[in-house]
C-alpha cells in the first residue's frame, strides 16, 4: 500500500476571539488519511472546520494538539512544502504584478524548478488554464474567474504530488465551474493527489474518488465516494411500455419484475438503481439542521462505519 | 543558499510592489520639493546659500527615507494579511522569519533606489551652487541608510503585532524619541533636573530606543567636518545591533501568528 500524502491523527484546534470571549472548539479531534494520486471532497456546512484544518495542515494557524504527517513523515518541512500546492478560499493576488510575473515568483518561491525551465513551465500552464492571451496583463485587470484560474495555475506551478483547494469553485458561473473541474480531473490523471474543500455537491459527486465529511468539527465521514452513495442505494427503478414506472428492492425482486413485463409483452425502457444523491444524502446527515433528519443522519452515519 | 535565495526572491517581489505603489511617487516628490525648498531658502542668505541649500537637501533625503520606512513599512505585513496573499506564501518552502527578511531586504531596496536618485538631484545642485562634493557627502548619505535600517525593522516589528495607523503611530514615535536622546542626554547634565523622578524614568525608557542622531553626519559635507573613522565603525555597529534586535522579535512575535 502506498504512503498517504496526508494523515492526519486526533487534530484538535480551539480559538478564543478576544480575551474574556468563550473558547471555540473549531476542530474536536478529527483524523482521515489521503491517498496518493486521489481526488478527495471535503465537505461541511459552513463552520464546520474545513478550512480550520487546512490551515493547521499548512501551519497557518497552530494546532493545538494532534500529528499529522506529510509522505509518511510527521511535521511540515521545507521539503514537504515544496511538493504541496495550496489555493486559498476567495484568493486575493499580488494585482500588480502582470499573469506571468506572478507565475514565476511562486515558481522560483517554490525551489522544486530550474531556473531554465521556468519560463516554459509557467508558458504551458497559462495555457493549460486558458491565460494564454493575458499572460502579459496586470491581475488587477482580470476577472474572478480568471484569478481562480491563475490561483490553480500558481498551484500547480511547481508540479507538486499533494494540492490542496479551498473552495476553488465558489462564485465562479457555470463555465468556470466546468474549467476547474476539467482542471482537477487532469491533475489527479498525472498522479497529483488533490484534496478540495467545497459546497457544490454535484461536482464533488461526480469529481472525487474519496470524501471527508465534517459537522462542527468532527469528521463524520472519511471513505469512498461510491461506498457512501451504494450504501444510500435503495432499489432499482424500472421504465417500460409508454413511460410506465415499476419499483423493486431487491435484485431478485428486480429480476421477477422483468419477467412479469416481459410476459405482458411490454418493452424495457430503463433499468437504474434508486438512491440519492450526494446533496441528498449530505441533508439528510442533518446538515440542514432539521429535527426530523437527527434520525436519518445517525442510520446513515452507521452505515458508513459498517 | 535557498535560504538566502527565498529571502531574495520576496525581496525584489517587495521592491516591486513598493515601485508600482504611487504612494512612492508621492513621497519622491514631497522630498524633491524639499531639496527645491532648499534653494529658494539658500537663496534668502547672502553668504551661505550653498551650505543651507546643503542642509536643507540632505534633511530631504532623510525625511523622505524616515517617511519611506515608516508609512510604507506599516502596511508590508497588514497588506498581505488582509489581502491573504501570505497564506499562499507561507504554504510554500519558505520560514516565517524568510518572509520577514524579505520584507526587510525589499523596502530597503525601494530606500536606497530612492536615495539615490534624490542624491543624484542633490549632487547636481550642490555642484550648480559651487560646493564641491567630498567623501562627506557619501558619508552624510551613508549616515541615513544606517537610520533607514533601524527603522525599517522597528517599523515591521510593530507592524507584526498592532495596525498600520498604530504602527506608523509607535514607529513615529521611536523616530522622534530617537533624534531627541541626545538631547535628553544633554539635558542629564544639568544637576538641577538630573534627579527630577519624571526625567530619570524618562532617561531610563531613553535606553529601549535607539539613538538616531548617532547616525547624523549631515553637517559634515557642508563644513567640511571630519567623520573619524570609529565614529563610522561603532555607528554601523550600533545600527546592525538595533537592526537585529529589531528583527528577532519580528520574526519571534510572528511565528507565533495564527492567521485566522
Amino acid at each position: 500500500m502506498a504512503t498517504p500524502v496526508l494523515e492526519i491523527i486526533d487534530l484538535k484546534k480551539t480559538y478564543k476571539r478576544g480575551w474574556r470571549a468563550k473558547p471555540v472548539h473549531a476542530l474536536k479531534g478529527v483524523s482521515f488519511k489521503i491517498e496518493p494520486g486521489v481526488i478527495t471532497g471535503f465537505l461541511g456546512a459552513n463552520g464546520a472546520g474545513k478550512t480550520t484544518t487546512i490551515k493547521c495542515l499548512l501551519e497557518l494557524s497552530l494546532k493545538d494538539s494532534g500529528r499529522i504527517f506529510y509522505f509518511g513523515h510527521e511535521g511540515l518541512t521545507n521539503e514537504a512544502k515544496s511538493k504541496i500546492g495550496f489555493l486559498p478560499e476567495r484568493p486575493y493576488f499580488y494585482d500588480y504584478l502582470t499573469g506571468r510575473e506572478f507565475l514565476r515568483f511562486y515558481g522560483k518561491i517554490s525551489n522544486r524548478l530550474k531556473a531554465s525551465d521556468l519560463d516554459q513551465r509557467v508558458s504551458d500552464l497559462l495555457k493549460r488554464v486558458g491565460l494564454a492571451h493575458a499572460g502579459d496583463r496586470q491581475l488587477r485587470s482580470y476577472s474572478k474567474g480568471m484569478l481562480q484560474r491563475v490561483g490553480i495555475a500558481q498551484a500547480l506551478i511547481h508540479r507538486p504530488e499533494f494540492i490542496i483547494l479551498d473552495e476553488p469553485q465558489t462564485g465562479l458561473d457555470p463555465d468556470g465551474r466546468f474549467e476547474v473541474r476539467e482542471i482537477i480531473r487532469e491533475t489527479a490523471s498525472e498522479g497529483t493527489a488533490v484534496f478540495f474543500s467545497s459546497h457544490l455537491l454535484p461536482d464533488a459527486e461526480q469529481l472525487c474518488d474519496d470524501l471527508v465529511i465534517y459537522k462542527q468539527g468532527e469528521m463524520i465521514y472519511n471513505g469512498a465516494t461510491s461506498k457512501l452513495l451504494q450504501q444510500a442505494e435503495s432499489g432499482f427503478q424500472l421504465t417500460f411500455g409508454t413511460q410506465q414506472v415499476a419499483e423493486a428492492k431487491t435484485l431478485q425482486e428486480l429480476n421477477a419484475k422483468i419477467d412479469e413485463i416481459r410476459k405482458q409483452g411490454a418493452e424495457i425502457r430503463e433499468i437504474k438503481p434508486k438512491r440519492l444523491s450526494l446533496e441528498e444524502i449530505f441533508i439528510n446527515m442533518g446538515f440542514d439542521a432539521k429535527p426530523d433528519n437527527a434520525q436519518r443522519a445517525v442510520d446513515t452515519r452507521a452505515g458508513a462505519n459498517r | 543558499m535557498n535560504y538566502m535565495k527565498s529571502i531574495a526572491t520576496i525581496g525584489i517581489n517587495t521592491y516591486r510592489e513598493v515601485i508600482r505603489d504611487r504612494i512612492l511617487y508621492g513621497i519622491v516628490v514631497f522630498a524633491l520639493l524639499l531639496i527645491g525648498l532648499s534653494i529658494v531658502l539658500g537663496g534668502l542668505s547672502f553668504a551661505e546659500q550653498a551650505k543651507i541649500s546643503a542642509d536643507f537637501g540632505f534633511a530631504g533625503i532623510q525625511i523622505g527615507a524616515s517617511i519611506l520606512s515608516i508609512f510604507v513599512g506599516s502596511t508590508l505585513v497588514a497588506k498581505e494579511i488582509d489581502k491573504q496573499t501570505i497564506l499562499t506564501l507561507l504554504a510554500r518552502p519558505i520560514t516565517r522569519t524568510q518572509f520577514v527578511l524579505g520584507k526587510f531586504v525589499g523596502l530597503l531596496l525601494t530606500i536606497l533606489t530612492v536615495m539615490v536618485g534624490l542624491a543624484a538631484v542633490l549632487a547636481g545642485l550642490l555642484l550648480f551652487l559651487g560646493l564641491s562634493i567630498t567623501p562627506n557627502f557619501a558619508i552624510a548619505l551613508y549616515g541615513v541608510v544606517l537610520e533607514a535600517l533601524v527603522l525599517v525593522a522597528c517599523t515591521l516589528m510593530f507592524g507584526v503585532i498592532s495596525r498600520p495607523i498604530m504602527t506608523v503611530l509607535f514607529a513615529s514615535s521611536v523616530f522622534l524619541i530617537g533624534h531627541w536622546v541626545s538631547s535628553l542626554e544633554g539635558l542629564m547634565k544639568m544637576k538641577s533636573i538630573a534627579s527630577d523622578p519624571t526625567f530619570l524614568v524618562g532617561r531610563q525608557l531613553a535606553k529601549f530606543v535607539p539613538n538616531l542622531e548617532r547616525f547624523n553626519w549631515r553637517s559634515a559635507p557642508i563644513y567640511n567636518l571630519e567623520v573619524p573613522g570609529t565614529d563610522l565603525i561603532t555607528a554601523t555597529v550600533y545600527a546592525f545591533g538595533w537592526m537585529i534586535i529589531f528583527l528577532a522579535l519580528t520574526s519571534f512575535i510572528f511565528r507565533r501568528r495564527d492567521f485566522v
